[in-house]
């Protein structure tokens, strides 16, 4: 079943972001990004990483795609005369991949069976503790890397002369 | 964190401590020169502070590496750092370039060069070489004033963030193979003495072709002319000294510890042929310093790929002596073009027409920066070209290194026709503007290490033997 399952949201992340990289205008991208971020999360959630699966939806599909759209939206990228309700035709892709997604969560939330403490099962303390500690020198970097981000963007981004 | 982490962190810690610095400077006072005496500063401490032998060769909880070729490296990267932050201050005030975030940023670089070189996982690999790209990315566009300065970041951004892209996956294939992302064991166990996994040698590929980029081999250099056009002199020198350093650094972490490093050996091969074909042959066309030595660039890595090519016939001894060489002659040459240009020459050859009179100490140290990239002993370019053809055909690659000889000695007439430019008579105005005292200090060091290094050699070779297996 669970074999099943992931190559049905492995075909819906690929075919979600191919559809995020050709579609022309940037709100449909965005959502079929999202779309293919909820079905990325619950293939997390199948390889047994929960909590990567939360990450997956609270900071990617749910943080940094609103701050695209924020953008997107002051920006003001859309043509005014496609403001109007998209017709149903456009409906129809994203609600198919959106219903595989609602369908194989809900399967999965059927079978699914709360067994507190599994062997082997990563908890958030283990994943706190690899992150910190292991990994602690990367963080830093990542973390200079954002600052630097910033302040690149605030100097190539001043008015020019 | 103990105190032998603090130890051999301590450079880094210096780096970031110092870019934080820079900025917050940048707060209180407008004038640049604090700024760059603060990078300059902060970058000859932590290369002095390298100097001094660590007491393990591995942080004990962070996992950052103190060994010998890291050390050499970083300490090399700093040093360029010092130099081209020395050149940027005029060049930068003739050009109207200002604010903090130009040192900031490149300590910022140099931060994750030094990120890269003490790697001992390939998360931290591919953070470092991403923060060195990233600073960049950033300095490649920074002279606002210059409409084409958007245009050459965009050039540099787009394939940057493509290759990035490819470097991830393959780290990624590479760990879902061997499952660890520690270096030694990775590549130990996707490059074997048997049959390799398929996937593993697909990472393989999606990292040399990411590597490719960053080192500007043909065929993914097309950025190459156009950001060594647009981009501000000194940031080209750091670029093509410290970026494509760091990228043979990374792969000379790397390969070495492969059991079998022949399943590389055809597409290094290929770009190495391609790249020492496209170089040489483009640059006989070119009318452009700039581009021309970014021509030559793209050669000079491909010779560098036979070096590697060669693996274990000493080639990675040759690839890690020519990247050390090229850093010094890029800050020779581009330091050299800096000072020009800050003085007011165009970017044409026929801008450079008779500039050996007018303006010896520059053209002096770029015709010997040119004579070291042709080859033309007794500079460092001979040496480091000598070393690279005799472990090709040590280990046998005997058809790479007569074509290697034979495309070198056609690269010494685009070299010489810069040089005869300079040196031909031109009846031009004689200015009477000299260069600053940090732009003698730092052109003079470069030239006098490029002798320095061809004459005698032997002691940096016996260390790098000693360094690499």
């Amino acid at each position: 079943m669970e074999t099943y399952l992931f190559y049905i949201l492995a075909t819906v992340t690929v075919i979600g972001t191919i559809l995020a990289i050709t579609e022309k205008h940037p709100v449909h991208a965005i959502v079929y990004l999202v779309t293919s971020f909820f079905s990325l999360a619950s293939i997390f959630f199948l390889l047994s990483a929960p909590l990567i699966a939360m990450f997956e939806v609270i900071i990617y599909a749910g943080a940094v795609m609103v701050l695209f759209m924020f953008v997107i939206m002051m920006l003001d990228l859309g043509r005014a005369d496609e403001a109007k309700r998209p017709p149903l035709r456009q409906w129809f892709l994203p609600v198919i991949l959106g219903g595989i997604i609602l369908v194989s969560i809900g399967v999965l939330a059927a079978g699914y069976v709360t067994t507190p403490h599994a062997p082997g099962a990563i908890t958030v303390r283990d994943f706190a503790v690899t992150l910190f500690r292991k990994y602690g020198v990367a963080v830093e970097i990542i973390s200079m890397q954002l600052l630097f981000a910033v302040v690149g963007a605030l100097y190539l981004g001043r008015r020019r002369p | 964190m103990t105190t032998a982490d603090l130890w051999i962190a301590l450079p880094l810690i210096l780096l970031a401590v110092g870019a934080l610095l820079t900025l917050l400077i940048g707060a209180v006072t407008r004038d640049d020169t604090a700024a760059t005496a603060i990078g300059v500063a902060v970058t000859l401490g932590a290369a002095c502070w390298l100097l001094q032998t660590p007491p393990l060769p591995v942080a004990p909880s962070l996992g950052l590496s103190a060994a010998g070729l890291p050390r050499l490296f970083s300490c090399f990267f700093l040093l360029l750092a010092a130099g081209v932050l020395c050149l940027s201050s005029g060049y930068n005030r003739a050009r109207g370039i200002g604010g903090e975030e130009y040192p900031a940023t490149v300590l910022f670089a140099t931060f994750g060069m030094l990120a890269l070189a003490s790697a001992t996982t390939l998360l931290t690999l591919f953070l470092g070489l991403e923060a060195m790209s990233f600073g960049f990315y950033i300095l490649v566009a920074v002279d606002l004033k210059r409409a084409t300065s958007g245009e050459t970041g965009l050039k540099y951004l787009l394939p940057g963030a493509l290759s990035t892209a490819f470097l991830a996956f393959g780290i990624a294939l590479i760990y879902c193979v061997s499952g660890t992302l520690a270096i030694h064991e990775a590549v130990q166990l996707t490059l074997t003495s048997g049959r390799p996994d398929p996937i593993a040698l697909a990472g393989w590929g999606c990292l040399l072709a990411g590597i490719a980029f960053k080192l500007s081999l043909a065929p993914a250099h097309l950025w190459t002319p156009d950001v060594y056009q647009g981009a501000p002199a000194p940031v080209v020198a750091f670029l093509s000294g410290g970026s494509k350093g760091a990228a043979i650094l990374l792969l000379l972490l790397l390969l070495p510890h492969a059991v079998d490093a022949s399943h590389l050996r055809i597409p290094l091969w290929g770009v190495a042929l391609l790249s020492m074909l496209v170089g040489n042959l483009a640059a006989l066309l070119q009318n452009r310093v700039r581009r021309l030595l970014a021509y030559s660039s793209i050669a000079q890595m491909g010779y560098v790929a036979v070096a590697l090519v060669s693996g274990k016939g000493g080639g990675y001894q040759a690839a890690a002596f020519y990247a050390l060489a090229y850093g010094v002659i890029s800050l020779a040459a581009f330091g050299a073009i800096a000072v020009l240009e800050r003085q007011g020459c165009g970017e044409t050859l026929d801008d450079y027409r008779g500039l050996g009179q007018s303006k010896p100490f520059a053209s002096g140290v770029l015709t010997l920066a040119l004579f070291s990239l042709a080859g033309i002993p007794p500079t460092v370019g001979f040496t480091g070209k000598f070393l690279i053809f005799t472990s090709a055909i040590r280990s046998g690659e005997i058809a790479l290194a007569v074509i290697g000889v034979l495309l070198a000695a056609i690269s010494v007439y685009y070299y010489l026709k810069v040089v005869i430019t300079l040196y031909s008579k031109h009846t031009g105005t004689a200015d009477a503007s000299h260069p600053t005292y940090p732009e003698y200090s730092v052109l003079i060091l470069a030239s006098t290490a490029m002798v320095l290094l061809g004459l005698w050699p032997d002691a940096l070779i016996s260390l790098l033997s000693h360094l690499l297996p």
